[in-house]
């Protein structure tokens, strides 16, 4: 087990060394510097200023040079310095991190939790009008743009029902404290989570269905069937638990993509996080933060991978068969 | 081939998938033919509702431009986005896919290790980096969703090689000194080819989606009316123009809707034993 | 002949006093930035939103009404010498900075020679300056090389932000981490800035003007998406939409809304000037003939009327009509497809393909590059839309990789600051934005842009600035669109939040909320 997980950490510090150095040097493929962006808002250049910004940059330096300080700095954990923002990238997404994982995590759990829901209530009903009502929703939902439902639903949570804010993390100036704050935050939360949530649901509720289809199908069910036992126990101890395998195997492979989703989600919402933070460093060309936000990110979704890979370890059906 | 058909038309879904996308794929290719004015043109004065002018029966944009006009343009756009980064990620996935299953060992190993590579990075910024670089146009979005969708295929292909490569008729293929091309292409990648088409319906659902994201953040091609486009163009103007993006945004949610249902039901059409079951 | 500003100290102006409404104290204002400012450093970053949240914090020597003329800012008084060579400022005694200590001549002279270093506009509006001196505390003097008809007008905060010597002196301005925190004698205090989230501002209690500012704080917030911006407005949260916050299709519609109050006000200063650049080194665009057709077959009206719901002015010219010496008796181009065809022919144009890139700074601008590409399709030509992001379109422009580029530019009040940079072939230099990016070159325009910048008095510099608007109109070196206009828009209870022609970049020490 011990020696697993180490193999496993030590495969990851090469994927994200290459994910480093593809992404320093695709990151500056892309037109214009930040020299020309900051250039352009000033509302005035002249070859002085675009100089001193390129300097201030390190632009000016040979570009394996600037890989090298990059990955020296990697290796201490200093993710440079974000000269647009003034400030050292590590604090930057620091600062935002939390935010996101909040977000991710609540629309991971709230997709989990109703997608297997869901399709374990489909599998059971399977081929009856309530199965075919919980694939078609969930497809909606898939189908649907991720932005649009996020504009919907801002028009009707904040604009005419007024329950919930459109915007932000907290309240500005509010100042809450203790599980006024909680409170406040959560309602900024609900619809930012629920519209990545709702997204990765369809794509549960389908696997654990046809997953759950195929499980009962298997021997050993047949087998407790015939054992006469009760067909709740049937479900939940035999099939449920196997048919979760698959889930657990798509959820790893999801997490890219729900930090992806977050892109989307904390551009409409304002939600102060890392996703948005990965859009603005772009169009500013700040490359370090850029890169920095792409490392994480990367890092984070081998974490999540490990995890999930424990877990399904931990839920082996054939470590139930042997007990 | 006729138990397949048979199969797939026994699944409502299925059916109904098939119709919508049929009548997209009709529209797209004979639109322009039926519908000579090109979608920028200006045709009317801006914000017109829908249904009230028999010209513009769907109303007309923040310029004045006909949506119905876009709407079948669209259909060419998005259709293509998808058709084509999906043709272009299985070109990548599926020879990848099937030389690591085919060969094994170091080869399998180096293969998959590139593979979860492209898969660790998260696709989305993935794919609004490159647009990015290369800056936006059909064929960098082709590009760059064929980039980040490809990995699935490939990691499908060689789990269903490496099954298939253990049967018999393989087997004797190869003691029989068949080259390893023709047995990967003509015994081995047929009988894999089921999971993948139902791979590819859904991946096509995904690039359109794919597309309309990066429309909406201002990535799309600006010389081709895309329905992510109107939809990305509209949403300023909600509020007192809901028609500009709800028209379009049914038409994306249609099309990927009808894709899903075509996976469903190849799915079961190609799974029979499945589809019994569940029946 | 002799010619002597003096203007008594002030507290504040015309505008304010025909008030009849009592200013009522206390009350925070929420307004929209956008997009998050890179730093509050005004001599360092000189971005719009930077200036907007800055414009608060630090101070100007002078200020400028709506109809551009001087007021006191950080000095009470001015006069300029006969000759219009020498600059004399008495400075406002008993200014604070944010920490306490006193505001003196030494912050004047030490901000003069960082920002020749830091800001590029500051250095440009100071190329005429020989050097300038404190003879005591409260008194600064600049001696120009030959006098500069606009000199004037470069005192603003923007275009020269005060800042305190004694935390920069003998650091590196760039990197001191003082930088996050900054430090002015402003009417607001920097208090916090929860980056992605919100900038938070307080009121200065030592404020230099009695009794101001009015409001305890304002919350900048920061919420990338335009359609989300106005839900804010919509639904309270915010109370300011400074310029260009919503998309402008947006504007009736929450013009309409109960209790807001929009006004265009605010702008004079900038008066920002949209156009296409015309790559005049690309051979078709190199035909006078051709500019000539592009500006006939676009319909300005429309882009006026629909793009910008009605708001700005068709240009006529270079200038923009706010600006000082600008003449409308000019040729002109009205919306004539027919005549923009026969131009075509005309110059022998045979259907070669011309990139046009619109500026990505969000829909509307979009929209309006779709529509002009309608326009130029329908006379004929074979246009391509070039799509890229702000990086991208500045790269292509400063390195001139483009046909038809679309821009607005402020132009600062005065043709010497912010028109004549636009077509003087000493401007034609690559690597850099704001310049004569379209390549032309005419001696007698250069001549005359070096003539008015330096003639005296202003009846001769008028002269000439005419001259050279009609030469330019005639030759169309770049297409000129609209003078724009930027909604301000708020919610009623806020009172007199545009004072000066600087308008919401000047800071709200006037502003007021009516409870």
């Amino acid at each position: 087990m011990l020696s697993f997980v180490a193999q496993r950490i030590v495969k990851g510090v090469f994927v994200l060394l290459a994910i480093i150095v593809m992404n320093f040097f695709l990151i500056r493929l892309a037109p214009g510097d930040p020299a020309a962006v900051m250039a352009g808002e000033a509302g005035a250049s002249d070859e002085q200023f675009v100089q001193q910004l390129r300097e201030k940059f390190s632009l000016d330096k040979p570009l394996p040079e600037q890989l090298f300080i990059y990955v020296k700095g990697v290796v201490t954990l200093d993710l440079g310095f974000s000269f647009r923002q003034q400030m050292p990238v590590a604090k930057l997404i620091a600062e935002r991190l939390p935010a996101t994982l909040l977000l991710t995590l609540t629309a991971f759990g709230i997709s989990l939790l109703l997608g297997i829901t869901f399709g374990t209530l489909a599998a059971r009903f399977a081929g009856t009008w309530a199965d075919t009502a919980i694939t078609v929703s969930a497809l909606l939902f898939y189908a649907t743009p991720i932005f649009w439902v996020a504009l919907m639903s801002i028009l009707l949570f904040s604009v005419y029902l007024g329950w919930l804010p459109s915007f932000g993390y907290e309240t500005v100036g509010g100042n809450f404290t203790g599980w006024a704050h909680v409170k406040d935050v959560a309602l900024h939360l609900v619809m930012p989570a629920m519209t990545i949530g709702l997204f990765f649901m369809a794509t549960y509720t389908r696997m654990t269905r046809a997953s759950m289809l195929e499980v009962k199908r298997l021997d050993f069910v047949k087998t407790a069937r015939a054992k006469g036992l009760r067909d709740n126990i049937i479900q939940r101890r035999h099939v449920l638990r196997n048919a979760l395998l698959p889930v657990v195997t798509l959820a790893g492979v999801h997490s890219g993509t729900l930090v992806g989703g977050a892109v989307l989600t904390e551009t409409v919402f304002a939600w102060p996080g890392i996703g948005r933070l990965l859009y603005e460093a772009l169009l500013q060309r700040d490359y370090n933060l850029l890169l920095g936000v792409f490392v994480v990110c990367s890092a984070m979704v081998l974490i999540f991978n490990l995890v999930t890979d424990l877990v399904y370890r931990l839920v082996d059906p054939r470590i139930e068969f042997a007990s | 081939m006729k138990k397949f058909w048979k199969l797939m038309l026994r699944n409502p879904g299925g059916v109904i998938g098939l119709v919508i996308i049929t009548l997209a794929i009709f529209v797209a290719l004979f639109g322009q033919m039926i519908f000579p004015t090109s979608p920028w043109r200006m045709v009317q004065r801006p914000f017109l509702p829908p249904f009230t002018n028999p010209m513009v029966t769907l109303g007309t944009d923040a310029l004045g431009r006909d949506v119905f006009a876009g709407l079948i343009y669209g259909a060419r756009v998005s259709l293509l986005v998808g058709l084509v980064s999906t043709t272009v990620a299985l070109t990548i996935g599926v020879p990848l896919g099937a030389i690591a299953g085919y060969f094994g060992g170091k080869v399998d190993d180096a293969l998959m290790r590139f593979t979860e590579f492209f898969q660790t990075i998260p696709s989305f910024p993935l794919a609004i980096v490159l647009v990015a670089i290369l800056q936006p146009s059909i064929y960098s979005i082709v590009g760059s969703i064929a980039i980040v969708s490809w990995p699935p295929v490939a990691r499908l292909v060689r789990g269903e090689v490496l099954s298939l490569r253990t049967r018999e008729y393989v087997q004797a293929a190869i003691v029989t000194g068949q080259s390893n091309t023709w047995i990967i292409s003509r015994e081995i990648l047929p009988n894999a080819l089921s999971p993948v088409i139902v791979l590819a319906s859904l991946m096509v659902a995904n690039a359109i989606l794919l597309e309309s994201s990066l429309s909406f953040l201002g990535l799309g091609d600006p010389n081709l009316m895309s329905w992510g486009y109107m939809v990305g163009a509209g949403r300023t103007v909600i509020r007192q123009a809901w028609w500009i993006t709800v028209f379009p945004g049914v038409a994306i949610l249609i099309s990927v809707l009808g894709m899903n249902l075509i996976g469903e039901g190849l799915n079961d059409a190609l799974n029979p034993r499945l589809a019994k079951d569940s029946r | 002949m002799l010619k002597k500003f003096v203007l008594a100290l002030a507290l504040s102006t015309v505008s304010t006093m025909a008030l009849a409404q009592e200013p009522k104290m206390g009350g925070t204002i929420n307004a929209v930035i956008q997009p998050e400012p890179p730093g509050l450093m005004l001599a360092l970053v000189q971005n719009g939103p930077t200036q907007m949240v800055s414009g608060n914090i630090y101070e100007g020597l002078l200020r400028y009404s709506k109809t551009l003329e001087p007021q006191p800012g950080l000095a009470e008084s001015w006069t300029i010498s006969p000759d219009a060579k020498t600059y004399t400022f008495k400075l406002k005694q008993g200014v604070t900075w944010h920490d306490g200590k006193p505001f003196t001549a030494a912050d004047v002279l030490f901000s003069i020679e960082t920002l020749k270093v830091t800001h590029a506009r500051a250095r440009n509006n100071l190329v005429q300056l020989d050097k300038v001196e404190a003879p005591d505390d409260y008194t600064v003097v600049f001696t120009l090389k030959q006098p500069f008809g606009p000199f004037i007008g470069i005192f603003e905060v923007g275009s020269m932000p005060i800042i305190p010597k004694h935390i920069y002196e003998g650091s590196d301005v760039k990197t001191n981490p003082a930088n996050n925190t900054p430090i002015g004698t402003g009417p607001f205090m920097f208090k916090e800035w929860k980056k992605g989230s919100f900038i938070q501002l307080v009121k200065n209690p030592n404020y230099h003007v009695q009794g101001k500012p009015y409001i305890d704080g304002i919350y900048w917030q920061i919420i990338p998406d335009a359609a989300a911006r106005s839900v804010a407005y919509e639904t309270g949260k915010v109370d300011v939409l400074p310029g260009g916050s919503i998309e402008n299709f947006d504007v009736p519609r929450v013009s309409k809304l109960p209790n807001t109050c929009v006004t265009g006000d605010g702008w004079e200063f900038f008066s920002p000037m949209a156009w296409m650049w015309l790559n005049n080194r690309t051979p078709v665009l190199a035909n006078k003939k051709v500019r000539q057709a592009i500006m006939y077959a676009v319909d300005r009206e429309f882009a006026k009327d629909v793009i910008w719901n009605g708001l700005g002015k068709v240009a006529t010219g270079p200038s923009s009509s706010a600006i000082k010496f600008y003449t409308d008796n000019v040729p002109k181009y009205p919306y004539d497809p027919a005549k923009a065809k026969a131009l075509l022919k005309e110059a022998g144009y045979k259907g070669e393909k011309i990139r046009l890139m619109p500026l990505p700074y969000g829909e509307t601008w979009s929209r309006w590059g779709e529509a002009v590409k309608q326009n130029l399709v329908d006379v004929g030509m074979n246009i391509e839309t070039i799509a890229t992001d702000v990086p991208g379109s500045n790269q292509k422009n400063m390195e001139w990789d483009y046909d038809i580029s679309f821009t607005y530019l402020y132009q600062y009040g005065d043709p010497a600051l912010g028109v004549g940079r636009n077509y003087v072939t000493s401007a034609i230099q690559k690597g850099q934005l704001f310049n004569n990016l379209e390549g032309y070159s005419n001696p007698e325009v250069d001549k005359l842009f070096e003539e008015g910048a330096v003639a005296t008095p202003d009846s001769k510099r008028k002269e000439i600035y005419e001259k050279v608007q009609k030469i330019l109109v005639e030759d169309v070196p770049v297409a000129w669109q609209l003078e724009l206009q930027f909604p301000t828009i708020t919610n009623c209870k806020i009172k007199n939040l545009i004072t000066t022609g600087i308008g919401v970049n000047d800071g709200f020490r006037d502003a007021w909320i009516d409870k």
